[in-house]
């Protein structure tokens, strides 16, 4: 159901490392780190935990001072789980569905009034990428050590990204405009 | 608007250019303002305005319609000598485009040139041209020959030729053409470090959104028009650094 890149997985892998916990826990621990805005269903992360029992990432142990009579289950790391973590932060190349959403929409458009209502959107999306450039920090002027470089490529990878999303976007719109205009 | 009127305020500004018979809009009704001490980023692809913006605000190209303003006055208004004054104490253009070596002719050479006849002593212009390489780092390459520098150099030399004048604001136009990705960060955190050590305001503008990365408030341009990051005044970036720019309204 999950695939491996999942970013709600690859989360509570690196959670999961930093102590273990009830589901109820980690659904909150989640919740906190990555913002409201992700909106952490607790169903969704019991889903995922017992998935990750299946593959051998997360172990089951009763918690012996557990209020509740039937004993509540705290999840903890196994051998493997650090391995796993490693491995979805190196592959992650997010093809985020930020255009996704758009995309879908412009499928579905028709008209002008939808066209107007496209371009505020892209507008809008063009306008959240600039801000996340603002929030990368200045250059450094040169990389002196190992984890300098790592971030400076990372740095630079988000805003290859974002470069490409703003450029798709204003160029959907210059489609957008042209194509009403000329008909 | 408060009581002192932003550095740099463009307003509905429109700048045509001629496709055969047909005008094209190559800003459509620009607004944005910039005050002193921000740094601000304008990130554009080839060919969509960049240039002609600063151009703008740096005096040498006027609007067809609305208004540039530097400290609430308006250069399309000011008469040519009156404008030359203003812009020469206040606006600093960095392009590698604008550099027009000599031959046979020194970086200092070029430098204590620019300063013209400012009732300087010949003593006195080296020294502030000295002084403004050394600002950028560059104090080395003094006695070499302009034609000769590499584009990084070209670059850096122009930045100490802005800064002869001690503006408020510097417009630099596309580090992009620095070949090596060194020396294009490099450039780029000296622009940073002069902007906050000055407290001037900066606006770059690049074809790399990478260039732009550290600026307290990022625009883009396109099709004519720009938009920012803080439109909507939705993000007050890193506040307490005392940087404010604002973009009223890509329409």
């Amino acid at each position: 159901m999950q695939g491996a890149s999942s970013p709600l997985r690859g989360a509570l892998l690196g959670l999961l490392l930093e102590r273990p916990g009830h589901g109820g826990d980690l659904a909150s621990r989640l919740s906190r780190r990555l913002g409201e805005s992700w909106q952490i269903d607790p169903t969704d992360v019991y889903r995922l935990l017992s998935g990750l029992e299946h593959e051998g990432l997360v172990r089951e142990c009763e918690d012996p001072q557990a209020s509740s009579a039937r004993g509540r289950v705290v999840y903890h790391p196994t051998d493997q789980t650090a391995g796993a973590l490693t491995l979805w932060l190196e592959t992650l190349l997010p093809a985020e569905p930020m255009r996704s959403a758009l995309h879908a929409k412009l499928a579905a458009a028709r008209g002008e009034a939808d066209a107007r209502l496209l371009d505020r959107a892209l507008r809008v999306h063009e306008q959240e990428c600039l801000q996340m450039v603002a929030l990368l920090p200045p250059m450094s002027g040169g990389a002196g050590s190992w984890k300098d470089l790592f971030l400076t490529c990372l740095r630079s990878g988000v805003s290859a990204r974002l470069q490409a999303e703003i450029d798709w976007s204003r160029q959907t719109r210059m489609r957008l405009a042209e194509f009403s205009g000329s008909r | 608007m408060g009581a002192t009127p932003p550095l740099l305020a463009f307003a509905n500004v429109v700048k045509r250019r001629w496709d055969g018979a047909r005008a094209m809009a190559v800003l459509d009704g620009v607004s944005f303002e910039i005050d002193d001490g921000a740094f601000v980023g304008l990130y554009g692809s080839r060919r969509s305005g960049k240039s002609t913006l600063l151009r703008m605000a740096a005096g040498l190209t006027l609007a067809d319609e609305g208004s540039v303003r530097i400290d609430g006055q308006d250069l399309a208004k000011l008469a040519a000598p009156k404008r030359a004054r203003l812009l020469r104490g206040t606006v600093g253009l960095v392009s590698a485009d604008a550099f027009s070596p000599r031959p046979r002719e020194d970086v200092i050479e070029y430098l204590t040139l620019a300063l013209g006849s400012a009732g300087l002593t010949a003593g006195e212009a080296r020294r502030r041209a000295y002084a403004a390489l050394d600002e950028v780092g560059m104090a080395a390459v003094g006695l070499e020959a302009t034609a000769a520098l590499p584009v990084v150099e070209r670059m850096g030399v122009m930045l100490a030729r802005a800064l002869l004048f001690d503006p408020r604001l510097l417009l630099v136009d596309e580090p992009a053409v620095i070949p090596s990705i060194g020396g294009r960060e490099q450039f780029g955190a000296l622009l940073h470090r002069l902007g906050q050590e000055r407290k001037l305001a900066v606006l770059l503008a690049s074809e790399e959104l990478i260039a732009l990365q550290g600026a307290v408030v990022t625009m883009s341009i396109g099709a004519g028009e720009v938009t920012s990051s803080d439109d909507t005044g939705v993000v007050v970036p890193f506040p307490g650094r005392g940087f404010q720019a604002v973009q009223r309204s890509a329409l």
